[in-house]
């Protein structure tokens, strides 16, 4: 019996729902080929771990999606398309392998493409439309002090269009100056999901390693910085340390600041992937707004916890943290909440890393559910 | 519709960037020629490589959005014969190849009857004892802090489940390179062009080149050089030493062109009399083995060759003693690594001598600036006073004035 006829037989149950891996396919399970190319075993073993992950949720992947998945390419660098074991007994290329036996990594490169597609596809989409009470309630207020906020990015975006949404625009005369500030653990994982969200890139771990290897913060972390920074644009007497937001929300008066979305360490990881392959289908000003716009809202509140620094670090978060503190409570910037603030949280024994599986099945849901459909409760 | 496509796609290290500046030089000449180089600028078809693969290249993919389309588009539109080149297309899967063929208008099994574009395939190759070492020294000016001897161990893994694997054979791994661009093309459609052994006529393989192309019937300008140059055993341990201490906190943008272009393009590889990088001599034997199953298998595929299969086999392994460059003349080191500070010094000279001449440029700017802003009865009384200052009888009614006006307004 052909291997390769075997594995056109075993493509073809996938693409009707099967969740069979190869090992366990029938001997005499032949197909006809239905495409001028067998696809990649990373393909294959994605579109099976779908199958499974709608059946778990009493669906089933639509006929337009099992056909893109084994359309695919594979993003990034890394191994190419992978030849099935037991197929063909190919001289040259990379050794053949058991699609089920491959990690969820190599299958993450072939959804990250997936989704990136459907988040480019996006771009263009007319904004959703305010409704009256929205357009009211973001009209300026003349009487509102004249205030900037600055610090942390992840926050600072979501609290500056948050206030605008209430009618308080930044800027104006002689404004001051609010630093948005918190523990360095929870100032490195946002500069982290920050920066995935502006470029894509590297892991969380090995943001932390460049970092703390070298000896200094990042400069989306670095508080005090930001501070001088702050200080020099609009006058020292005009920069506030905020590690309250209740405290910032009634100096500015508003009720309250709800502040980011939370992305737990598996989303901000898929967010990182996707935005790789995205940033050779837009350009690169546009990919951070439509991130947010399509995977900030379909994965807000998932993936887990925020990442937190490994205890291999935690010398040199304390040691930034007391830095941190140290400079800006000499510079003497009235601060709204506790200066301790500033420092590191108890490190858990071993840090809130991002998984593989757990990225995966989050990048499942959204082949299945894709950012260019309406969502859909499941199950 | 173009007639008719070269198209290049590798390998690495093999005279491209060579092949790839004439072309970009003589596009007007190749154009009134009938042959179509389509590139705005000289890494245009790099650009494509990299949107056709979705490749992620030190933040350079920002500017390649939508590039393949548009250089397939170009390809399409002119009528007789164009090339593509670059090097990092031999790594293309077969999907992507696919596409990339679909868009310059292949049509299956490369059928011309009903308008289909004839392509042609040309991949240049080198044999395996120099594109190893070469390829790590290439891993080196690109930011890589790994030594030799790992490079060797990733490269001989046969899962090459590690990045640096998976890419070094999918740009080097001919017969695989071949079997992904060629599977759908005729094999008299597919060309080799192999490298000459080290000591031939020096311009052998750009006549090569030439035959492979149909170049040699046109007029075109050689003089000019975009080489890439190689790096001796002491220079590549240097830059690999800097790497380790010092890439990670080096954006790409400065990586490129203090590390890459100014110490090891600029610096680096003017200097020739250190020992050169090598194949160890532990390693020929596996090389050999396995360079000997791609020639058979090359010669039974039956494609077109310029050159000599034969080329592929590489030089034996060396008598002389072979240098390592994970344990490299440490005397020698030094002696780069005062070669590149030395380089550093006058570049962050001329750097400061730049920052003084615009900064002077920049003071001037905000003083014009000022006055331009300054109320046009302002700069008439400064004007005045300027005039009344500068001759006697001037100074004597300046001061009765600021007399009579009952306090002193002379500037500090």
């Amino acid at each position: 019996m052909s291997g390769r006829g075997r594995a056109w037989g075993w493509a073809a149950a996938l693409r009707g729902g099967s969740t069979t891996p190869w090992q366990a396919w029938a001997e005499d399970g032949v197909g006809e080929p239905f495409a001028e190319r067998l696809p990649g075993a990373q393909q294959l073993a994605l579109l099976r771990r779908l199958n499974v992950h709608a059946a778990a949720a009493g669906r089933t992947v639509p006929a337009a999606t099992a056909a893109r998945i084994l359309a695919a390419g594979v993003s990034g660098r890394g191994r190419s398309d992978l030849p099935i074991a037991g197929v063909d007994d190919e001289r040259f290329g990379p050794r053949p392998v058991d699609p089920d036996t491959l990690p969820d990594d190599e299958l993450l490169r072939v959804a990250s493409a997936l989704i990136a597609d459907d988040v480019a596809a996006t771009a263009g989409e007319p904004a959703p439309e305010r409704s009256l009470i929205e357009r009211a309630r973001a009209v300026r207020r003349p009487w509102v002090r004249s205030f900037v906020i600055v610090g942390m990015q992840w926050r600072a975006d979501a609290v500056r269009a948050e206030l605008v949404a209430h009618g308080h625009r930044p800027g104006g005369r002689r404004p001051t100056a609010y630093l948005l500030a918190d523990d360095l653990g929870t100032v490195l994982a946002q500069a982290w999901t920050a920066r995935s969200f502006d470029q894509g890139g590297v892991t969380w771990r090995h943001f932390l390693r460049s970092f703390a290897g070298a000896g200094h913060l990042p400069p989306r972390a670095d508080l005090a910085r930001m501070a001088r920074s702050a200080a020099h644009k609009y006058g020292a007497g005009n920069v506030r340390v905020v590690l309250d937001p209740a405290l910032l929300a009634d100096e500015l008066g508003v009720r309250a600041i709800a502040g980011p979305p939370h992305l737990g360490a598996h989303a901000v990881d898929l967010v990182r992937r996707v935005g790789e392959p995205l940033g050779l289908l837009v350009a690169n000003d546009a990919r951070p707004g439509l991130l947010l716009d399509t995977l900030g809202v379909r994965l807000a509140g998932q993936g887990g916890p925020a990442p937190t620094v490994t205890p291999r670090w935690a010398g040199w978060l304390s040691s930034e943290a007391e830095r941190t503190r140290h400079e800006i409570a000499a510079a003497g910037y009235p601060v709204l909440g506790d200066l301790d603030q500033l420092l590191p949280r108890p490190l858990g024994t071993d840090g809130v890393l991002p998984v593989d599986a757990e990225v995966l099945s989050l990048a499942l849901g959204l082949l299945l559910t894709p950012v260019t459909a309406p969502v859909q409760e499941e199950g | 519709m173009s007639r008719r496509v070269l198209l290049h796609v590798g390998t690495p290290k093999t005279g491209t960037s060579y092949l790839q500046d004439v072309l970009f030089q003589n596009r007007p000449r190749l154009l009134k020629q009938g042959v179509s180089y389509p590139a705005d600028r000289f890494d245009a078809h790099f650009l494509a490589a990299l949107d056709l693969m979705r490749l992620r290249w030190g933040g350079l993919e920002g500017e390649a959005v939508g590039s393949w389309d548009r250089l397939a588009a170009q390809v399409r539109e002119h009528d007789g014969t164009s090339i593509i080149s670059h090097e990092i297309l031999a790594t293309a899967s077969r999907t992507q190849v696919a596409r990339a063929l679909a868009s310059l208008g292949h049509r299956p099994g490369g059928d011309t009857s009903d308008g289909g574009t004839e392509v042609h395939l040309i991949v240049s190759v080198r044999d395996l004892v120099r594109q190893i070492p070469a390829e790590w020294q290439e891993n080196v000016k690109h930011r890589a802090g790994f030594g030799f001897g790992r490079f060797l161990e990733l490269i001989q893994d046969p899962d090459r489940g590690h990045r640096v694997g998976a890419w070094f054979w999918g740009v080097q791994e001919i017969p695989d390179i071949l079997a992904r661009w060629g599977a759908d093309l005729p094999p008299e459609r597919v060309h080799l062009v192999t490298v000459p052994p080290a000591g031939g006529p020096p311009d052998l393989l750009w006549r090569r080149f030439s035959e492979a192309f149909d170049l040699d019937r046109l007029d075109l300008e050689l003089t000019t050089e975009r080489a890439n140059p190689s790096l001796g055993v002491p220079e590549s341990a240097l830059l690999r030493r800097i790497n380790r201490v010092a890439a990670r906190d080096l954006p790409p943008q400065h990586y490129r062109p203090l590390v890459r272009e100014l110490l090891a393009h600029q610096t680096l590889s003017k200097r020739t009399k250190s020992a050169r990088l090598g194949l160890p001599p532990d390693q020929f034997p596996w090389v050999h083995a396995l360079t000997d199953s791609w020639i058979t298998e090359l010669t039974e595929r039956g494609y077109d060759v310029v050159g000599d299969l034969e080329d592929l086999r590489g030089a034996p392994a060396p008598t002389r003693k072979w240098v390592d460059p994970d344990a490299p003349p440490e005397r020698q080191v030094a002696a780069a690594a005062v070669d590149a500070i030395r380089a550093l010094l006058l570049e962050n000279a001329k750097t400061e001598t730049e920052n003084e001449r615009l900064r002077a440029k920049l003071d001037e700017a905000r003083r014009d600036l000022v006055r331009a802003r300054t109320p046009r009865l302002l700069r008439s009384m400064e004007w005045t006073v300027e005039r009344l200052e500068a001759s006697p009888p001037g100074r004597k009614a300046l001061g009765a004035y600021r007399a009579a006006r009952g306090r002193n307004s002379r500037p500090a």
